[in-house]
């Protein structure tokens, strides 16, 4: 009894869900199907969280990638060719990919920008390394270099797209419609080149800078979960209660002992990338 | 006084009554009254019984009509909402506006047409009758002229003919300004008039069609936009369907199916079955789910009910109608009843029983998957499983006879030409020796096929597999002291394991440990030194092992909890139990036995047969005949894991590493007591009652046959021969064997309850009975899921004898069925492992996190759904036979000398160890996609597997046999320097991904050498492949947009910068490129030069730069092969 009672329960639930669902399906504003959810209106309340991702231990050396032996093109572009994996500087991790989970965001929806987020292919390598967007925010894509690319996003959730961008080529808007962290991006013709793109359906995520330093901006007040993401050394959690217009912050360390659950050296599948 | 008397004779008396008329006066109005009024009671009984009662029915089709209307009612607005919506778009208002335009366009046309055919149609109703009557009078004459008996009547009646033919006939017709006009016209101007108009009037409605061909088009192309942009009915449609509910017909819905003898009527109360809106019972206005679309809307579509009916797929007794529980059959007088939801698949197997793999059933073909994988062939015969064992026994048979038969010709023969001797006449002696000489030609028939049938015993030999380890190497192969560790509880050592548990008491544990050690053969495999364990780990999670076995996750860094698939065995204990030398030797090449096995001789061969005959002891696919008898041999290991063609080191890096996998150092109890001879005896017995010869190969029990009844019509077993035994009872009341407590799907005295507990617990029907251990259910513990137990359990109940013609049964020709005996030998290989063949199904790698990410994709197998229509079938079996593609080279010849024949050593026979691991052909390449870790294996197919498999991929990609390469047109001189200069300039990725043939280069690459087109690729698929790869290969590392579409010149042209000599160029650039791909050559290759290699351009150009998958060459130090 107790157990059709918890199915029938179960099913008005879903059925509820179904009816949100349906009604926030008719707008035409791009948004995903389901997200139902009021829009944010900011109130003057909000809080920021900020913080630094320290690294511990010795980080793995940067090494030059033999760009030549795949794409002669990509060898005669100057600039630097080190391998971006890893990028520690004074003992701070860059590229670490913040945002938060839950709490008073979890029960908005979020404008989506109408602005797109750039990511350019440029001396053989993707700008920026690890970026974030928002679900639905069109994403540029550039190539600046004499040579072709192919932009080939591993999404679990989106729909999967492996294109060609040949040099000159008008630039690519794409979009990831549900929220996904991280999508890795690869070219398959350098396969050094990897990229990273989180999607969220909110619009509070920053991605670490050389010194180590984020800054997620105009959260509503309330409790939070953020994580850290990094593509060689995982994930990480921490709980922060951002208090109305209070700055909070949290910063994360990072240990060379950790791994990400399958970070891309786990296998060593892509010869590419075994570098001396 | 008198007063006395006249009181007393007054006295009131009581009148005489007469006695009792016993017809007239007794009164029968009661009983008539009851007897009326239960007349009245049956006859309304038999009323209500009639109309309501008996037609159960006829209320579900009014709840039915009730429902429906509201929900209908419901959706209208909404569907009429959407409809309007894409209505107002623009883009259908822009297709609607050239509808219109259309029309308008061709009004004046279709106006004048119209009007000129009204008025031919006016003329030729005017002359039709009195043409009709001519001609009908024409007509009966000339069939008197035909029948006429006399040439002078004939010629009457021709004159007679002739005369009326030329007799004038008045007609009034219409003329061309429509006014009536009267003619006189003779026969034959009358039917060139009559003809002539109707010709016209085809004519005319020909153009008609013709005027309207672009409205029409237009019409379409508006309404398909509307179709394909409402999700949906339109609101006509919906106001359709109320209208139809409105005035629903209260019958019985029925289908005949007049082939099969069927009639189903389970659409009187299963109304919405075949509705064109998705009802489900969650859906509040419809509610019950009696009433609810048929869930597969596909699969209803390949099987049209008016074909098939309902109750063949679903079981039940269609033609019930007078109750749910008699209609769904669940009532004792009905031998087939409904399906439970969960075994519904059991239905497809009635006509899909030939099929291994049916598309969509995923619980049937789980259910064959399992009765393959975990042995159960074994014990139990069913058609088409193992079919090997059955066809080698009817072939030796077969053998048998023919030599028979030849015997008995040559005795004619001999009988023939003696008797011609004595002969009395030279015509009789010749016809004697005529006969003789047929006679001799007969033999050579026989000969013919006994040949074969020799060859066909040597295929199914090689094809023949057990499901466990071959017995007969488990002194070799194993720790003693672990075999009875094992056999008391095979689970608790490995988890999941196929080897079932046998019940078996300590007794009967040593007795049989006892045997099997004493049977096996007593060769010590030769010592091999230990390897690198961490360059092993790498190996085995690459090289594809991981495809069909499964490890702990944490052995090879891959986190917690098993990874791998469960088509073999888990290998995370094999350290405790394994030799290494032997599992050197064993994963260096699976199928070399220790020693061959003659099934004319029925011993295993031993090095002195061969040295006898001065033969070295070899034997292999190419020597496989008995050096005593000349015989065919068992020369391989009946095991399906394939040679991965390692190199020696390799092979000892993956045993070191496997051989550490230990949960902890073991000890084992003592078990010398397998050295006791006396317990062989004893052993054996067991091992025969237990059918271990089911699943291995153990010596001296080779011709064991399977102990298990036959399952193949399980399914349509009568109930009472399934023995319920002393559980009868408790079935019959719904109670649980175990609990006693009430089951939830109560009674389950059927074939479903039988199998189920059967499944779940194999001992299960001894309970409660008396019996000696030889008595006893020898059906092992098999530890099944509970998903698992549905999956077998919805194969054996769909496992019966059908009595449906052989047209609605799947019986499929050419292509089909291929693919049909195809999937046999798929699933036996698990092929399913590393690649995806069917659509929607997922290979075990590509589950694993580890080829999910960018890098990881790149090292997936390849897709094979098109793999028919990618490649050349000559071309498929050749590297199916030999996926190294190296023709045999590469391989170390075995010499007399390295075969020196065995050593005596202590203990027994030890391996030379020269031999013990000869190096082999294509060792360490893949030969096509040398860049892929995961290597195709050397399956040793026989050439019937190899032309099933061609056939298969052939048939499961529409592709005809056989196939000719068409001959491309040869490129231009100037055609050749575009496509290389398209080749190599910056804006084609070709060369960055393909191999090249450039050692350094190929380290790198990620893609074939394009140098095997021509002779692997068809050219069809290949300018599909370069346009739309996403196509035929979601996820692949191919970009797709390399070409883009020009419209214009009905062409595929190159997307980005084209060289400039392209400018004039206006032709297809795809067709261009595929036509370059197949008439290159390695000189030209080499012009190319590599993608920016700055090593110098690769000496002699072969297809693969060498072996590579064991250490890859880095970009410090990039070695030459």
């Amino acid at each position: 009894m107790l157990k059709r009672l918890s199915a029938i329960s179960l099913m008005f639930v879903l059925t509820a869900f179904l009816i949100v669902g349906c009604n926030g399906g008719g707008e035409k504003n791009g948004e995903p199907a389901n997200s139902g959810k009021k829009e944010y209106a900011p109130t003057g309340d909000e809080g920021t969280i900020t913080g630094t991702i320290a690294f511990e231990g010795t980080a793995p050396a940067r090494k030059t990638i033999p760009m030549g032996l795949n794409d002669a093109n990509c060898a005669t572009i100057p600039g630097e060719k080190l391998t971006e994996n890893v990028i520690v500087k004074d003992g701070k991790l860059a590229n670490v990919f913040v945002f938060i989970k839950g709490g008073p965001a979890g029960d908005y929806s979020f404008k989506t920008p109408s602005e797109a987020a750039t990511l350019d292919q440029k001396g053989c390598r993707y700008h920026p390394h690890v970026f974030g967007v928002q679900t639905g925010q069109t994403i540029k894509i550039l190539n600046s270099d004499n040579t072709t690319h192919n932009i080939h996003p591993s999404p679990k959730n989106n729909k999967e797209f492996n294109e060609v961008q040949g040099p000159g080529a008008a630039p690519k808007e794409k979009t990831f419609m549900r929220a996904e962290t991280l999508i890795p991006v690869k070219c398959n013709q350098h396969p050094w080149m990897q990229a990273y793109i989180g999607v969220l359906e909110h619009p509070f995520f920053a991605v670490s800078k050389e010194d180590g330093t984020y800054e997620i901006e105009g959260l509503p007040p309330g409790d939070y979960t953020v994580e850290t993401w990094h593509e060689q050394y995982g994930k990480k959690e921490q709980k922060v209660t951002v208090a109305a217009k209070g700055s909070v912050t949290q910063d994360f360390t990072y240990k060379d002992t950790d791994k990400a659950a399958l970070s891309p050296s786990s296998l060593k599948m892509q010869p590419a990338l075994v570098l001396p | 006084m008198a007063d006395e008397v006249g009181s007393e004779q007054l006295e009131k008396r009581a009148p005489d009554t007469p006695e009792p008329d016993p017809i007239a006066d007794r009164s029968m109005s009661g009983a008539l009254l009851v007897s009326s009024l239960l007349l009245i009671v049956v006859m309304g009984w038999s009323l209500f019984d009639e109309v309501i009662g008996q037609r159960p029915w006829k209320s579900y089709q009014s709840d039915f009509v009730d429902k429906y209307s509201t929900y209908l009612k419901g959706i209208k607005p909404q569907q009429s909402e959407a409809e309007k919506e894409v209505k107002d778009s623009p883009e259908y208002q822009e297709l609607d506006r050239a509808y219109q335009g259309a029309v308008k366009g061709a009004e004046s046309e279709v106006k004048e047409i119209n009007s000129k055919i009204r008025a031919i149609d006016q003329k030729v109703t005017d002359i039709t009758e009195p043409f009709q009557n001519a001609r009908a009078w024409v007509s009966a004459k000339t069939y008197e002229l035909e029948v006429a008996g006399s040439e002078s009547s004939k010629k009457s009646i021709q004159r007679s003919i002739e005369e009326r033919r030329k007799e004038k006939i008045d007609i009034s017709i219409h003329n061309d300004a429509g006014a009536l006009e009267d003619k006189e016209l003779d026969y034959n101007e009358l039917e060139a008039l009559y003809n002539g108009l109707r010709d016209e009037k085809a004519q005319l409605t020909a153009r008609l069609i013709e005027a309207r061909k672009e409205q029409t088009e237009a019409l379409t192309e508006r309404d398909n936009y509307l179709q394909n942009h409402l999700t949906g009915l339109t609101g006509p449609q919906v106001e359709q369907l109320i209208n139809k509910m409105d005035k629903f017909d209260y019958t019985i819905k029925q289908i005949h199916v007049a082939e099969a003898d069927l009639v189903d009527r389970c659409e009187s109360c299963h109304l919405g079955v075949r509705e064109p809106v998705t009802l489900t019972a969650d859906n509040k206005s419809i509610g019950d789910p009696a009433f609810v679309s048929h869930p597969n809307k596909d699969l209803l579509q390949i099987h049209p009910p008016e074909r098939f009916g309902c109750s063949t797929c679903h079981g039940g007794n269609g033609r019930g109608t007078t109750s749910v529980e008699k209609a769904h059959g669940r009532y004792k007088h009905w031998l087939w009843p409904l399906y439970y939801k969960e075994n519904v698949e059991a239905g497809c197997n009635q006509c899909h029983n030939r099929d291994r793999v049916t598309a969509g059933a995923d619980a049937l073909n789980q259910g064959k998957d399992l009765f393959q994988n975990a042995g159960c062939t074994g014990c139990h015969r069913y058609e088409g499983f193992d079919r090997e064992t059955d066809a080698l026994a009817s072939a030796s048979q077969t053998i048998t006879q023919l030599e028979m038969e030849r015997q008995a010709r040559l005795r004619e023969i001999r009988e023939a030409t003696d008797a011609a001797d004595k002969a009395e006449t030279n015509e009789a002696a010749r016809e004697l020796l005529r006969r003789a000489n047929s006679l001799e030609q007969m033999i050579s028939k026989i000969d013919n096929r006994i040949d074969e049938l020799e060859i066909q015993s040597k295929y199914l030999m090689q094809d023949r597999k057990k499901v466990g380890p071959n017995l007969k190497e488990i002194r070799a192969k194993l720790r003693k002291d672990w075999v009875p560790v094992w056999l008391r509880d095979p689970q608790a050592f490995r988890p999941g394991t196929k080897m079932p548990s046998f019940r078996l008491d300590d007794d009967e544990i040593r007795a049989i440990s006892a045997f099997i050690w004493q049977s096996a053969l007593d060769v010590r495999v030769a010592g091999q030194p230990q390897g690198d364990p961490s360059h092993g780990k790498e190996l085995f999670k690459t090289i594809g092992c991981l495809a069909c076995h499964s490890v702990d996750g944490r052995a090879i860094d891959l986190g917690d909890g098993t990874i791998g698939g469960d088509f073999a065995a888990n290998l995370s204990r094999v350290g405790e139990k394994a030799n290494y030398d032997y599992i050197v030797r064993w994963i260096h090449n699976p199928r070399r036995r220790l020693a061959p096995y003659s099934p004319s001789l029925k011993r295993d061969l031993t090095p002195a047969d061969y040295s006898q005959k001065g033969q070295p002891f070899v034997f292999d696919e190419a020597h496989s005949k008995s050096p005593v008898d000349g015989r065919e041999l068992l020369v391989h290991n009946m095991t399906v894991m394939p040679n991965f063609r390692l190199s020696e080191q390799d092979a000892r890096d993956i045993a070191t590493f496997l051989t550490s996998l230990k949960r902890s150092e073991p000890e084992y109890p003592d078990a010398s007591f397998m050295d006791d001879t006396s317990l062989a005896a004893q052993g054996e017995i067991l091992v025969k009652r237990y059918g271990c010869a089911g699943c291995h190969e153990i010596k001296g029990l080779e011709d064991e046959q399977r102990i298990g009844t036959e399952l193949t019509p399980e399914g349509s077993k009568p109930i009472e021969r399934l023995d319920f035994a002393l559980l009868t009872e408790p079935a019959k009341m719904g109670l649980d064997p175990f609990t006693g407590k009430d089951v939830e799907r109560g009674k389950w005295y059927d074939h479903k309850g039988f199998f189920e507990n059967k499944l779940r617990s194999p001992g299960i029907y001894d309970v409660g009975k008396e019996r000696t251990p030889e008595e006893r259910l020898r059906m092992p513990n098999i530890y099944l899921e509970e998903d698992e137990i549905t999956a077998l359990t919805t194969f054996l109940l769909g496992s019966v004898v059908t009595a449906l013609p052989e047209t609605i049964r799947y019986s499929p020709e050419g292509g089909q069925k291929a693919v049909q005996d195809g999937w046999w030998v798929v699933q036996k290989y698990n092929c399913m492992g590393c690649h995806n063949v069917l659509i929607g199904q997922d290979s075990v790698l590509m589950g694993m996190a580890m080829y999910q990410t960018g890098d990881g994709k790149e090292q997936l197998p390849p897709r094979l759904t098109t793999e028919g229509a990618r490649v050349n079938p000559d071309w498929l079996l050749k590297f199916l036979k030999d996926p190294s593609l190296n023709n045999g080279g590469g391989a170390r010849p075995v010499t007399a000398q390295s075969l020196a024949a065995h050593l005596q050593g202590e203990g027994g026979q030890v391996e030379q160890a020269a031999y013990a691991l000869a190096s082999q052909s294509g060792a360490n390449r893949n030969g096509v996609r040398a860049y892929l870790k995961a290597r195709m294996p050397t399956f040793n197919f026989s050439p019937n597997e190899l032309q099933a498999l061609v056939n298969f991929f052939m048939g499961a990609s529409s592709q005809r046999q056989p196939y000719i390469a068409e001959r491309l047109d040869p490129l231009t001189s100037d055609e050749q320097g575009l496509a290389r200069a398209l080749f190599t300039s910056n804006a084609a990725p070709c060369l960055k991904c393909h191999m090249t043939g450039d050692p350094a280069h190929d380290a790198i690459a990620t893609a074939p050498n394009f140098l095997l087109a021509p002779e692997r690729l068809k050219p069809a698929w290949t300018e599909r492949w370069l346009v739309h790869p996403e196509l035929i290969s979601p996820g692949t590392s191919m970009p797709s947009q390399l070409f883009v579409r020009d419209d214009e010149k009905d062409r595929w042209i190159f997307n980005g910068p084209t060289p400039p000599a392209f400018q004039s160029y206006d032709k297809d650039h795809a067709t261009l490129l595929v036509r370059y791909m197949f008439q290159i050559t390695p000189e030209e290759q080499r012009r190319l030069g590599t993608g920016g290699s700055s090593a110098p351009a690769a000496s002699p150009v072969s297809v693969n730069s060498g072996p590579r998958a064991d250490r890859l060459p880095r970009y410090a130090s990039v070695r030459a092969p």
